[in-house]
């Protein structure tokens, strides 16, 4: 099948942007969806690690981008139990 | 370290800032709040501590959470059918 593609885009070379620009479309979701994946708001296991989000720092930062917050002045606020 | 969370109870306003929870869904701050005040209350009671430190987590849940959801969840701790794990 890829190298029916390949001699129809050689006929047809003006379309090899459109596979540039979807692929890479693909890549940029599929790796925001493992970056979300992979972060500490999920919990996968929920007999060996039940709350992820509770094993972070206070001062790391979960959000891809945030305006106008200072992470590094944020510490733990409730009691040590 | 105690005094530290009385002074910080009684000067409390509201929520502070979580970076656990940065986004505008705060379920689960609420829910970790709720929590987390139950199991500091089990902890400090088991050790025959004090348990007013604990009510830092309180206020910080009462502020968050819908009251019904606080009043479902108090039936639910009372009758012993809680989902979370305390």
């Amino acid at each position: 099948m890829l190298s029916t593609v390949s001699r129809q885009l050689k006929s047809h070379p003006a379309l090899v942007p459109l596979f540039i620009f979807i692929g890479g479309g693909t890549v940029m979701s599929g790796a925001y969806l493992l970056r979300l994946a992979m972060g500490p708001h999920v919990s996968w296991n929920r007999n060996g690690n039940p709350e992820p989000w509770n094993k972070t720092e206070p001062t790391q930062q979960h959000k891809f981008y945030s305006v106008n917050m200072d992470y590094s002045k944020l510490k733990k606020e409730g009691p040590d139990f | 370290m105690s005094d530290v969370i009385e002074e910080k109870i009684k000067n409390y306003r509201t929520a502070p800032f979580d970076a656990r929870f940065p986004n505008t869904n705060q379920t689960r701050n609420c829910f970790q709040n709720y929590l987390d005040f139950h199991r500091c209350n089990k902890a400090l009671s088991d050790k025959g501590q004090d348990v007013a430190p604990c009510d830092w987590y309180q206020r910080v849940y009462k502020s968050l959470c819908p009251l019904s959801w606080v009043a479902k969840w108090d039936d639910q701790v009372e009758a012993g059918s809680f989902p979370g794990k305390i």
